[in-house]
């Protein structure tokens, strides 16, 4: 599988703007309970040895996608399309972990995030018609003609 | 006042009570909702991290459907109204993204003009028109000390999320939920890191056990505080407390012991809908207790 161009999503130059304050990493709320890469380790990681060690390594999946740490950047850097670029990266080349690799094939497959199970009785008893079907046929058209298939098969 | 109204999928796969009360209310608030044969939004917690692509095609297939019918998207869940807002941002300002998508839609017949707006029922109903309405249809108030909780997609990235409303250091602190409540006679109450994730992504995607260990980590915030129950707009972060206390329970001996409330749940309650009736009766942790002490019963 090709990768991608991941400084087309995310401008090199901004790493140079990072000065280590760890602002970032200590607000991470995935930094507290695993052992996460945080935000000022993966940007030193790219500056120093490439961004591939960090999309090799499935901690760079530890992350609450919370954007907190965006949000505390003194220099502003658009850290939270640095990491999207990067987990699309390593996604691409196969590193994706077990349960978020379902959750998507579930998505791809139905168009939802959640299995429907026994949903007409619990939308019953609320007083609620049962939940329409998703449109699959169309959504997996969508979804092929903008290459998901490069990452899961669906 | 019409929209579109965008279920997701947790809310009406997992929690149709918070659809239910939700129809309720904006009933009453002669809010008019309409809908479409939406697909799931697709979670900037997933999806996106995956394939970008994919998300942002399948976001703006959503609100392409609004778009045909002129409506805005009326959401509630801060998952969702974070990926329609972003990706209905990013289309309006990127041309080149905007060309991309368009031509992955042109086979479905749909295509992106960047003509309707994205918003979050909290947002619907702190509109000052809707806040009279909200006092009018009072009949009681809901006498409890609570604590908000946004969700951290409701919110950030501010930039994206409320670039008009953004502080000195171009940040946003969301207090709607704790006004809103404040109007029917909730007392809110602030609690350390009011602001931290309820650890779901985390959960989902990747560590069950790191993601309620931080779950553990907000509830103790809360519970230090005097706050009897929190009230949430966002189905991912009602089950992370919901079902969180009943599994921290088995693994840790913590005590269950903070109902949480979907927002539309309490003005429900405020406008006299019984407790089944908004739908707390499917609640793991038990408000019944809580209720009984107070005016409203169970």
């Amino acid at each position: 599988m090709t990768d991608i161009k991941i400084w087309k999503h995310f401008n090199r130059e901004s790493l140079y703007e990072c000065y280590q304050c760890a602002r970032c990493t200590g607000s991470c709320p995935a930094m507290e309970v695993a052992p996460a890469f945080g935000p000022r380790e993966t940007i030193l990681k790219c500056l120093g040895l490439g961004h591939e060690r960090v999309v090799e390594d499935e901690r760079v999946w530890l992350c609450c996608t919370c954007n907190v740490c965006e949000d505390r950047c003194p220099q502003k850097i658009p850290i939270c399309d640095l990491l999207v670029a990067l987990r699309n990266s390593a996604a691409r080349r196969g590193n994706i972990p077990g349960r978020l690799a379902m959750a998507v094939e579930l998505l791809a497959k139905t168009g939802r995030s959640m299995i429907v199970h026994q949903l007409d009785g619990m939308r019953a008893h609320h007083g609620l018609a049962p939940l329409p079907a998703a449109p699959v046929d169309e959504l997996r058209k969508i979804l092929r003609k903008a290459g998901l298939q490069q990452v899961i098969e669906f | 006042m019409r929209y579109a109204i965008f279920l997701g999928c947790a809310i009406p796969i997992k929690y149709p009570g918070f659809e239910a009360v939700t129809r309720l209310v904006c009933e009453r608030l002669g809010i008019e909702l309409v809908d479409l044969p939406f697909s799931c939004c697709p979670p900037s917690t997933s999806l996106k991290l995956v394939h970008y692509d994919s998300w942002l095609a399948l976001a703006a297939r959503n609100i392409c459907l609004a778009e045909e019918q002129g409506l805005d998207i009326l959401t509630l869940c801060s998952g969702c109204v974070n990926t329609l807002k972003e990706a209905n941002h990013v289309l309006k300002q990127n041309e080149g993204k905007r060309r991309r998508i368009n031509r992955i839609l042109e086979d479905s017949n749909h295509c992106f003009q960047g003509s309707v707006n994205v918003t979050h029922i909290l947002d619907v109903l702190y509109q000052d028109s809707v806040v009279e309405k909200i006092i009018k249809e009072k009949v009681r108030d809901v006498p409890l000390r609570i604590g908000c909780h946004y969700g951290c997609h409701y919110f950030r990235p501010p930039k994206v999320m409320y670039p008009n409303e953004l502080s000195d250091a171009e940040s946003y602190v969301p207090v709607r939920m704790d006004h809103l409540l404040s109007i029917i006679g909730v007392e809110p109450i602030e609690y350390s890191r009011k602001f931290l994730c309820c650890g779901s992504p985390l959960g989902a995607n990747i560590d069950l056990e790191a993601g309620y260990a931080i779950t553990r980590q907000k509830l103790g915030y809360i519970q230090e505080r005097d706050i009897q129950a929190v009230s949430v707009i966002c189905p991912s972060c009602f089950e992370q407390f919901d079902m969180g206390q009943i599994v921290l329970a088995k693994k840790s001996k913590d005590r269950i012991k903070t109902p949480i409330f979907y927002l539309t749940q309490l003005i429900g309650l405020a406008f006299g809908l019984s407790p089944k009736d908004v739908g707390l009766d499917v609640h793991r942790v038990k408000a019944r207790k809580l209720l009984e002490e107070t005016s409203i019963g169970w």
